[in-house]
């Protein structure tokens, strides 16, 4: 491989419909540098839509994951503490202690002593 | 084996490997824990602590099958047991630095990613094995934490090497944390007194075929690093196999198991 001697390199693109949404993959093309990339990449691919910025990423730049690496994805199904659902049985507590009767004992308790 | 038709020899034999398996990480990802808010810059200290979250999921999962096969509840073999009963290797309790996490620790970076790069080496060699155990739930148990295993270990040899590649202040403090760390890797591949118990049973490679796989693999890169290979202590100081262990155990354990032990009834 010597990319370094062809005239065409592959570009990634990326663009946004509006200044605030997030920056999206959108194809990829050839040209022999960024400027050129940049014009080819405006009319050929996003006159029919409203686009508010454009990046270009040749794609030699693009740190990918070779198969090895794509071993470290996997990940085990215990960890519901890190998902919002991992706490859900909160609701049903928080709910029990309003229900619960604010007797003397209960009250007395507050001071430290235990119940 | 399942469960029904194991000897007690063997169900022991089991036990004790378990043990020795559960409490390395346990230990290991309470002091992975005490790095939370001072790993180098933030993304390193999410991604730590991620992992130490998922080894004390390891950790946990051994403590299970402990549990299943009556030893005791988990959550209390993780915290109740005294320092002269735990079997982890003594380099998975020393503390992190000088210093204490709630005032004024000066923790060793350096040191954090030795002791994980070599611990987590070993411990890939350790469930390779395991993933082929006489004892089925273990079995199955090691190819999981194997599944996570590919990440802890790319992360730590990533951290190592660049290390290792950087100013010599760098790798200066990396060779005195290797110095560290060898020190009290003897007994990470022991299995005490309990090693022919453990490996004619077949629960596990032997210890001189683990060292010798881990010696192995981690070679490729200590050349290219132009290192020269660790070497592995034959004299041990304590085993931890054996239930010797060093101060830092103990007041790791009356750290880790305060709130446990403040309400050991509560629902959490």
């Amino acid at each position: 491989m010597n990319n370094e001697k062809t005239f065409y390199h592959e570009y990634e693109i990326f663009s946004k419909r509006t200044p605030s949404s997030a920056f999206q993959h959108q194809f990829s093309l050839l040209a022999p540098n960024e400027e050129m990339a940049l014009i080819m990449a405006q009319e050929n691919f996003m006159r029919r839509e409203p686009v508010a910025d454009i990046w270009i990423v040749n794609r030699k730049h693009i740190k990918r994951m070779n198969a090895e690496e794509k071993m470290t994805l996997g990940r085990l199904e215990n960890k519901e503490y890190r998902t919002t659902k991992g706490y859900g049985y909160l609701k049903k507590k928080w709910r029990q202690y309003e229900q619960e009767m604010l007797d003397e004992k209960e009250i007395l308790s507050w001071g430290g002593e235990r119940k | 084996m399942s469960d029904s038709v194991m000897s007690p020899e063997y169900t022991e034999a089991v036990k004790n490997l378990l043990f020795q398996l559960a409490d390395d990480d346990f230990m290991y990802s309470f002091r992975g824990s005490e790095w939370l808010g001072l790993a180098p810059h933030i993304e390193a200290d999410i991604a730590y602590s991620s992992i130490s979250q998922d080894t004390m999921g390891h950790a946990a999962m051994y403590y299970t099958l402990l549990e299943n096969l009556g030893a005791g509840k988990a959550d209390d073999l993780a915290h109740f047991r005294p320092a002269s009963e735990r079997r982890n290797s003594i380099l998975t309790e020393r503390v992190n630095g000088s210093g204490y996490y709630l005032e004024t620790p000066h923790y060793d970076w350096a040191y954090a990613v030795t002791r994980s790069y070599f611990y987590t080496q070993a411990k890939k060699v350790k469930i390779d094995s395991l993933c082929e155990s006489s004892y089925k739930p273990l079995a199955e148990i090691a190819v999981k934490v194997r599944m996570e295993l590919y990440y802890h270990r790319l992360h730590w040899e990533t951290w190592f090497k660049q290390l290792m590649s950087s100013t010599d202040v760098a790798k200066k403090k990396m060779n005195e944390a290797i110095a560290l760390v060898l020190a009290d890797f003897g007994d990470v591949f022991s299995y005490g007194q309990q090693k022919v118990a453990i490996e004619s049973n077949g629960l596990i490679g032997s210890e001189e075929a683990l060292k010798q796989k881990w010696e192995m693999s981690i070679e490729p890169l200590m050349t290219s690093l132009q290192m020269q290979m660790p070497k592995i202590p034959d004299q041990l100081v304590k085993n931890g196999r054996n239930g010797e262990h060093t101060k830092d155990l103990e007041e790791g354990l009356t750290t880790l198991s305060e709130v446990y032990k403040f309400d050991s009834a509560a629902a959490w």
